[in-house]
């Protein structure tokens, strides 16, 4: 607040200095000019020194780098606690940790009677006020990574290719042969249908944040109200939400574990080959 | 309008009055009316900026070509409605757009029939959505706990004004519309009341959502993005949601809770104004 306001009077005694100037020059046709330059800046930075109540954060690093591209910060915005369930971000000298929480519904609309539908609505509402804290609940599509199942998939393929060449050369084993082809003729089919499309999942999940003056006083206090949260959304649910860690908090982050560079190189040549 | 609304609106509308005071002194004829418009200008973008700061904001950086980096590999574009983050030469770019849920998530004023039919619907709609979203996206609601007993004596209050206002028209013959309206507003206040008395807890509640597009350049996804952001527009049509597309500040606000989410009410409401 104080730099908010630091600034707003910094602006606004600018503003006032170009109009005394402008005011204070001598008559004539040369110094009636100058004025209303003098004036057209005053006024500027009494428009700026508004502006600077919603864009304080803007405005200092904009005057002191002078660039088009405006360097707000060059850190990482966040990092992974040491017990690596929260996310921590540092707002001057406070520190924020935020922890994700997952919650398990696999429910669908098609599967329920209209009765059941109701009760699941009113559920989400009550979900909604569940705690008194600030809580963000979020339901997120996003694109499987496929990667590690396609791995798999080409490891049984070689396998089985490599049994097929094998049973070739025995002539009692024909029934065998057989089968194997026909494995192999399946793990193919299975692996052009992954290739060929994109899979989504759907996932449900909360994010309560606290600060602290250390980063351990952050993460213990927004353990705490997720512990809080977790029971409400439970009851609600009748579900055992978890605390998301490690690794996996990253999806809910990060655009690109929102899409796999697997899925967007597809994606890629597929334009490329119906541009050609 | 709030208080530091009313301050900074003061403040800065005080230089305008002085340039008033000083218009003699720019000689009168041609000079003093280019004074005056100037002065009427920079009036007139004082009050654009305090009631709709995203609409100016965005024009100015987009005149300008300014851009901003919020934490090391994202960038805000020019246009202030996308945020492009570089991941080893491929570009993905995040958007938001608000989403208010509000007809389902609170009961309002509306006739119990016609919720419970919206009630019932929204587990299919949401569901056929979901089904014809072929893009990763976000659905986010945060919400925020209210102090019971506060918003019980407003609650109360507002009820108490209208029942006066009420008996003030019945003794004046006022007519039978403005009779029912009163009637109406006094039995939303009381349904408010009761519900809080049952053990609702009351909410303030931000709904938005998030969509990432990628492609090989900046230009490339924030053009996929903005198809993406009227795919979710045409998509969620069917629940009779508010959906714009959050550009300026806001924008930068919804990114950083990612990382670290307001852990407050009052640090809720600081962060949205008009948009959302």
């Amino acid at each position: 607040m104080q730099i908010k306001i630091f600034v707003l009077m910094a602006f606004l005694g600018m503003s006032i200095f170009f109009i005394a100037l402008a005011a204070a020059l001598p008559p004539g046709i040369m110094f009636d000019i100058l004025k209303i330059l003098l004036l057209a800046i005053g006024l500027m930075f009494d428009v700026i020194a508004f502006a600077s109540r919603f864009y304080t954060y803007l405005l200092i690093p904009a005057v002191k780098q002078r660039s088009r591209n405006i360097v707000l910060s060059d850190e990482e915005p966040y990092n992974i606690s040491p017990s690596a369930d929260s996310i921590m971000h540092k707002e001057g000298s406070e520190f924020v940790a935020t922890v994700y929480v997952a919650i398990p519904l696999y429910r669908s609309a098609t599967e329920m009677s209209d009765e059941e539908k109701m009760d699941f609505t009113k559920q989400v509402s009550r979900l909604v006020g569940v705690s008194k804290d600030t809580v963000r609940f979020t339901s997120e599509l996003y694109v499987m990574n496929k990667d590690a199942y396609i791995q798999t998939l080409k490891d049984t393929i070689n396998s089985l290719e490599n049994e097929a060449v094998e049973l070739t050369n025995k002539k009692d084993k024909a029934k065998e042969l057989d089968r194997t082809k026909g494995k192999l003729a399946m793990w193919h089919n299975m692996l052009d249908n992954i290739e060929k499309a994109q899979s989504l999942e759907l996932i449900t999940y909360a994010a309560i944040s606290a600060k602290g003056t250390k980063e351990f006083e952050a993460v213990s206090i927004a353990q705490q109200r997720a512990r809080e949260m977790m029971a409400g959304v439970g009851s609600v649910f009748g579900v055992t939400p978890s605390v998301v860690i490690g690794q996996e908090l990253l999806k809910f982050i990060e655009p690109e574990y929102l899409i796999p560079f697997s899925t967007v190189s597809e994606q890629l040549s597929k334009n490329i080959q119906q541009v050609m | 309008m709030d208080e530091e609304a009313i301050m900074y609106l003061i403040l800065t509308f005080l230089i305008a009055l002085i340039v008033f005071l000083v218009l003699p002194s720019f000689g009168g004829g041609i000079f003093s009316i280019i004074a005056i418009i100037l002065t009427l200008i920079a009036i007139v973008l004082i009050v654009m900026l305090n009631w709709a700061d995203f609409i100016i904001f965005p024009l100015v950086t987009n005149a300008l070509g300014i851009t901003f980096q919020p934490a090391r590999n994202y960038k805000i574009v020019k246009s202030q409605d996308a945020i492009v983050k570089n991941v080893n030469g491929l570009y993905y770019a995040t958007g938001y757009v608000t989403g208010n849920l509000f007809p389902y998530v609170f009961k309002l004023e509306s006739r119990q029939e016609e919720e419970d039919r919206k009630m019932l619907a929204a587990p299919d709609i949401w569901e056929r959505a979901i089904m014809n979203i072929g893009f990763p996206f976000k659905f986010h609601v945060l919400s925020s706990g209210l102090d019971i007993q506060n918003v019980r004596d407003e609650l109360e209050g507002r009820r108490s004004y209208q029942e006066f206002q009420l008996s003030r028209a019945q003794q004046g013959n006022a007519n039978e519309m403005a009779v029912t309206e009163l009637r109406r507003k006094i039995s939303v206040l009381q349904t408010k009341i009761d519900r809080i008395s049952q053990g609702e807890k009351p909410i303030a509640t931000v709904m938005y959502f998030e969509t990432t597009a990628v492609d090989v350049s900046e230009k490339a996804a924030a053009d996929r993005l903005n198809a993406q952001i009227k795919s979710l527009q045409v998509a969620f049509s069917g629940m009779d949601l508010q959906l714009s597309k959050v550009v300026g500040r806001e924008l930068y606000t919804l990114f950083s809770f990612n990382f670290s989410m307001p852990t407050s009410l009052e640090e809720l409401s600081a962060f949205f104004d008009r948009q959302s």
